[in-house]
């Protein structure tokens, strides 16, 4: 099973950077659970959601928790948002530390097999490939 | 310390129309250089778009990247390949630590940027985008401003390989206007302090119209049609740089670039064919016709080497336990490298005279040898003879492409012009290359250089 942790994320945008980083990380094909108000609510309150995390991220799923009351247990990984940042590049920086911790290989990249085609006949009239 | 950091690309732009003795009538470049400094800027090994531009905008080379071409290998089976897009890039590049920095960034057309990851700002995939169906802007909203704003983004040229040059010249020109309008358009409406576009119709021009420009070319006809259009295109690039260099003031530095220069062509060396020829590699086709390499039924039991064509070839080497069918024994390997060396060194071209070709370790050239390098690099005749991958010809030389019409290769060298308003008063600069570039941007906008940066900072 892949390794995961919970993200918890401080600072003001909070809700966008983890639904951001979520997003990111299903393209990849990785499980990820956003922890908002709401769904801390839903769990009974901070104390509920503190142990979610721990029964999720220990089963490769990834939480992204944007709630600051709630102290995840598990593995957390605190992430101090920039303001400056959009949600999409604070959500990059975040996946990059996932990278730079061993619990995330970024998988996007591969072209469709039409794409790949296209682009390979393509750097074959430009002359760059034979 | 610069405010702002302009940085304006020009694929394959090259010395001799920029600098030497019959250089063009570039009026703002020249502006640029009399204000600034300027000279050759040394590309990597390869000379190529990819990965010369991710190795100078990362300062790393390009076996650290691993990237030694378009299409590199993926792992040692016979046809395991893949296209070395951003998601091969590994390294930060300067746009990734500027952004990191808390710096607004604008990213366009840069060769290796799709497909696209987020920035400090905004960013507009480059040629290896796979149309504009793809998300090819960072934000995604990004493309449908830029629809409204200019038109449709023109990837790349379409159709290159055609025989009508009047209207491949109309497009090489539509390339052009469209990333210039497109810069305008980015330039006039986001706050930044790092801008950097690359516009990679010159290469186009280059390979398609060089051997109507150059008198060296062996096919150059005086009074011909197109005799001038390389001097009209780089002018008409110098008259949209100005109108960049207008929206900037004082407080922004400019640096133009190239990744490498252009040279005249003189035909293709057909390195299967040669290997062939030589007995190294054994295909069970019929020859009688020409043929790609990937679609031979190749003998692997009885192949040492085989090539990739291109610009340059790489070679590689069938070695046992790493190629599925390897037959060069581990410990004969160096032995069987050394002596592909002095075979390709000492070919002789269609005259009989030698055809000063080089042959490159990649252990010889580069930091670290990552991914899966090819074992030799090969220029052939200085970079005047492209390699040509296809089997079937009568000898090892050709003089047509199989590709169509192709005039010029690349060269070593590209360009390089500063003006960070410092007032250097238009001194020439020796001995630059292109992973200078990346530690340079960064201490003009006073950013620390990371320590494994292998380019040194010009100051």
């Amino acid at each position: 099973m892949p390794k995961a942790a919970t993200l918890q994320f401080h600072g003001a945008g909070a809700v966008e950077v983890a639904k951001a980083a979520g997003m990111r990380l299903i393209e990849t094909g990785r499980a990820a659970e956003q922890l908002t108000g709401d769904t801390v609510a839903k769990l009974g309150g901070p104390a509920g959601a503190a142990h979610a995390c721990r029964l999720l991220s220990r089963n490769g799923v990834f939480v992204l928790c944007s709630d600051s009351r709630v102290t995840p247990e598990g593995e957390v990984i605190a992430i101090d948002l920039d303001p400056n940042d959009t949600p999409e590049f604070a959500a990059e920086k975040a996946l990059e530390l996932l990278q730079e911790l061993g619990l995330f290989a970024d998988t996007v990249g591969d072209y469709s097999a039409d794409e790949e085609e296209e682009i390979r006949k393509r750097l074959s009239d430009l002359g760059y490939i034979e | 310390m610069a405010e702002r950091v302009l940085v304006i690309g020009l694929d394959c732009m090259t010395p001799q129309f920029v600098f030497g003795p019959g250089r063009f009538d570039l009026p703002n470049l020249a502006r640029l250089m009399r204000n600034g400094c300027w000279g050759k800027l040394e590309s990597c090994h390869p000379p190529i778009t990819v990965p010369a531009w991710a190795s100078m905008m990362s300062s790393k080379d390009p076996g650290t990247l691993g990237i030694y071409g378009f299409r590199n290998r993926k792992d040692h089976s016979y046809d395991g390949m893949f296209t070395a897009n951003a998601a091969a890039v590994r390294e930060k590049r300067v746009w990734d630590i500027l952004s990191r920095q808390g710096k607004k960034v604008v990213v366009l057309g840069v060769p290796q940027t799709y497909p696209v990851k987020p920035v400090n700002g905004w960013l507009v995939s480059g040629f290896l985008a796979p149309n504009t169906e793809a998300e090819f802007t960072y934000p995604k909203s990004l493309a449908q401003e830029l629809r409204e704003a200019v038109g449709e983004y023109i990837i790349d040229v379409k159709d290159f390989r055609t025989d009508d040059k009047d209207q491949l010249l109309g497009r090489i020109h539509d390339l052009m206007e469209n990333r210039f309008a497109v810069a305008r358009h980015l330039m006039d409406t986001k706050p930044w302090d790092f801008f950097m576009m690359v516009e990679m119709g010159v290469d186009r021009l280059h390979h398609a119209f060089w051997r109507f420009c150059d008198p060296e070319h062996p096919e150059f006809q005086p009074g011909n049609p197109y005799e001038h259009v390389l001097r009209e295109y780089y002018q008409a690039v110098d008259a949209r740089i100005g109108e960049l260099l207008e929206r900037v003031g004082e407080e922004t530095a400019v640096l133009v670039v190239s990744d490498h220069g252009a040279k005249s062509m003189i035909g293709g060396v057909c390195v299967n064919q040669w290997l062939i020829d030589e007995g190294l590699l054994t295909v069970n086709d019929d020859l009688s016709g020409r043929k790609r390499f990937e679609d031979c039924d190749v003998d692997w039991s009885r192949t040492k080497a085989w090539s990739s064509g291109g610009y340059y070839a790489r070679v590689f080497l069938n070695v046992r336990g790493r190629e599925p069918q390897g037959i060069i024994a581990p410990e004969d390997y160096e032995a069987v490298r050394d002596d592909l060396v002095r075979r390709i060194e000492s070919m002789t071209g269609p005259d009989g005279q030698p055809l000063n070709n080089r042959a490159h370790k990649p252990q010889d050239l580069y930091h670290q040898v990552n991914g899966v390098a090819p074992d030799l690099i090969v220029y052939f005749g200085d970079l005047r003879w492209r390699s040509v991958g296809s089997v079937g010809y009568d000898s090892a030389f050709t003089f047509e492409n199989d590709t169509g019409p192709d005039d010029a290769n690349h060269d070593y060298h590209g360009i390089f012009i500063l003006d960070d308003r410092s007032g250097r008063g238009g001194m020439e600069v020796t001995g630059l290359q292109l992973m200078d570039v990346a530690p340079t941007v960064l201490s003009l906008l006073g950013v620390d250089v990371p320590a494994d940066m292998q380019g040194k900072t010009f100051t």
